[in-house]
């Protein structure tokens, strides 16, 4: 690993927590050089690094259109590429790896490198799985967000080395026509706390029992397939098999009966607490606290307590 | 307009997966395998184009003879023809790289596929094709509709979600709620029956190797509280997990 890239994302202008992990992680391997590549604003001015670092910002809108991501892969031959698993980050990722015709790999929940060979344990079946792989060709790589960052030891922080800017070549191929981002929420895949509630709140009205304990938690609020589909609630929170895969410290899934679909999506989920009024509900099994009960009587009181500390 | 649709066949979700210890890899013993939920979105908004604008509709497999009636029913289904390319591939560089062989021999205008096959998780087979083969890509799209010069796109990102124009050729990883999954007719399921599936060589070997497969097991502490007693939890999340 001579040379080093990074597809960072930021937020508000800052480098996710993960990102920054990401960063002196690489630096532990003692590269010549790493790139910084950065999606959107740039408010920051260290990075966690021993190694000097050239930042790259990447005009927001180049991500949308797949020619202008190409025009990048220009200056990475010979580099190792990583980012931190997210849907621009894999398809830039995915994009740039089949320009520079090397190989990818995404999902990985380990990682070691040693006489020019990659040692990867990639995550399969929705974290049900692992397998280890083996690689000196392979040159990006996709890590998962609960990747254990734990043995870092700690780094200065540097100044860049040197900046620059790529914006979007004009290529009429793709257009954006507007952009809804989503607004007054905690994003699912993001958050530390995710409270899920399914078919079991039997009406879209009772959400604001799931909200006002999302809230006291200052956790995002998810939800079962059905409800989704049944537009209680927006696609973007349904969890599972089809839905979004979470990775947070604390599960709550309040009226949810516990499908293996469902699980696919919630199985990374550190802590996992059950709220059901059915004591056979197959989702205690995967439990960490069950608690057999209606969510209407339940859930308040959750709520209650947590705001009387 | 000529669509392709890849299909990946994976184990269905309910699937106890198990590693064979001569091999030290996931056995597909006593496995039911279905085509993956994501390709089955993407397949039945190709047919749906087919029906309203004409299309025709090629479904890609890279894999063994053991996939054969999946890809039968994504005939019965209504796609016109299919290509099996023939091997056990084992990573998504082997997958693309088989895709975009046969679609340089082959051109066609639109490639859909799902945005993760539910076995690997990868998420970039659609990306490695389209950088390939210089096409448009767009990945995970909710809505596509057909426009006069390409196609109108809802797009999620990260969050949020964009609609966006672009032109043909272009490669698309789907999603609900982009289509309805379909069900074969008895009709569609008799004409199957003499439909074509070509089966072509797999070219390149892979270039990252398999070490091995493990299950990843979480054991979960599984205590239970009682209902007149709910608070506990509050206490208990913030005593023995420090997640509070
Ligand atoms: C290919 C495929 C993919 C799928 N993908 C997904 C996916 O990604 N995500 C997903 O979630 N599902 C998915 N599903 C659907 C999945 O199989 C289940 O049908 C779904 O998860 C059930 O949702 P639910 O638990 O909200 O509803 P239900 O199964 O109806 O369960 C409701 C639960 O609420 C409980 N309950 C009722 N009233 C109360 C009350 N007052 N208080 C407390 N508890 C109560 C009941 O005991 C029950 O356990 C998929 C299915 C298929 C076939
Ligand atoms: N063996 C395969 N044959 C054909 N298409 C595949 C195969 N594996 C994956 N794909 C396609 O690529 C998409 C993304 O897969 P992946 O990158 O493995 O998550 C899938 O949803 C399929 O549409």
């Amino acid at each position: 690993m001579k040379k080093v890239a990074i597809l960072a994302q930021t937020k508000e202008g800052q480098l996710s927590e993960q990102t920054k992990q990401l960063i002196s992680f690489v630096s532990a391997f003692h590269p010549e050089q790493i790139k910084l590549f950065i999606i959107g604003d740039v408010k920051f001015s260290t990075v966690p690094s021993s190694v000097p670092v050239d930042l790259i910002q990447l005009s927001a809108d180049l991500y949308a259109d797949s020619e202008s991501v190409a025009t990048i892969a220009n200056g990475l031959d010979n580099f190792s590429v990583f980012g931190i698993k997210s849907i621009q980050i894999d398809n830039m990722l995915s994009l740039l790896a089949a320009n520079t015709k090397k190989d990818m790999i995404s999902g990985i929940q380990k990682l070691s490198y040693s006489s020019d060979k990659f040692s990867i344990s990639k995550s399969i079946f929705s974290g049900k799985a692992s397998l280890e792989l083996s690689t000196s060709t392979a040159s990006f790589f996709s890590i998962n967000r609960n990747f254990d960052f734990s043995r870092i030891s700690e780094y200065s922080e540097l100044a860049f080395k040197s900046s620059s800017s790529i914006e979007k070549t004009n290529t009429n191929k793709a257009s954006i026509v507007s952009i809804l981002p989503i607004t007054g929420s905690i994003p699912l895949p993001d958050a530390a706390i995710v409270v899920g509630a399914g078919r079991g709140l039997k009406d879209p009205g009772n959400w604001t029992i799931v909200e006002d304990l999302a809230k006291a938690l200052g956790a995002a609020t998810a939800c079962s397939k059905p409800v989704s589909d049944l537009n209680w609630r927006p696609h973007h929170e349904h969890v599972g098999q089809t839905g979004v895969k979470i990775s947070p410290n604390l599960y709550i899934a309040c009226g949810i009966s516990g499908a293996i679909q469902h699980l696919a999506g919630v199985n990374g989920s550190r802590i996992v607490v059950v709220i059901n009024n059915d004591p056979e509900a197959p989702f205690f099994k995967h439990a960490d606290y069950g608690i057999v009960g209606d969510v209407n009587d339940i859930l308040p009181r959750l709520t209650k307590k947590l705001q009387s500390h | 307009m000529k669509i392709l649709v890849c299909i990946s066949c994976v184990p269905d979700t309910t699937s106890k997966i198990v590693i064979d210890p001569a091999t030290s890899q996931i056995s597909s013993q006593g496995l039911t395998f279905i085509v993956g939920p994501y390709d089955d979105y993407a397949l039945s908004r190709a047919i749906e184009i087919k029906e309203s604008h004409s299309a025709e509709v090629i479904v890609l497999h890279v894999g063994t003879a053991e996939s054969e009636p999946l890809i039968r029913k994504c005939l019965a289904l209504g796609a016109d023809s299919a290509v099996r390319i023939d091997g056990n591939p084992i990573s998504s560089n082997q997958i693309a790289s088989a895709i975009v062989d046969y679609v340089k021999a082959n051109p066609v205008d639109l490639i859909l596929m799902g945005k993760e096959s539910i076995d690997y998780n990868s998420g970039i087979v659609h990306g490695l094709v389209a950088g390939a083969l210089g096409y448009v890509h767009f990945n995970p799209v909710m809505h596509l509709d057909m426009i006069a010069d390409g196609l109108h796109l809802t797009v999620e990102m990260d969050g949020g979600k964009m609609e966006v124009n672009c032109t043909l050729p272009a490669v698309l990883g789907c999603q609900e709620p982009i289509a309805e999954w379909k069900i074969p007719s008895m009709r569609g399921i008799m004409t199957a029956r003499t439909k074509e599936i070509l089966i072509l060589p797999l070219g390149s070997p892979s270039e990252v190797q398999l070490v091995k497969a493990d299950i990843a097991e979480t054991a979960r502490k599984n205590k239970m509280i009682i209902a007149d007693e709910a608070e506990q939890l509050i206490d208990l999340l913030r005593t023995e997990t420090n997640v509070l």
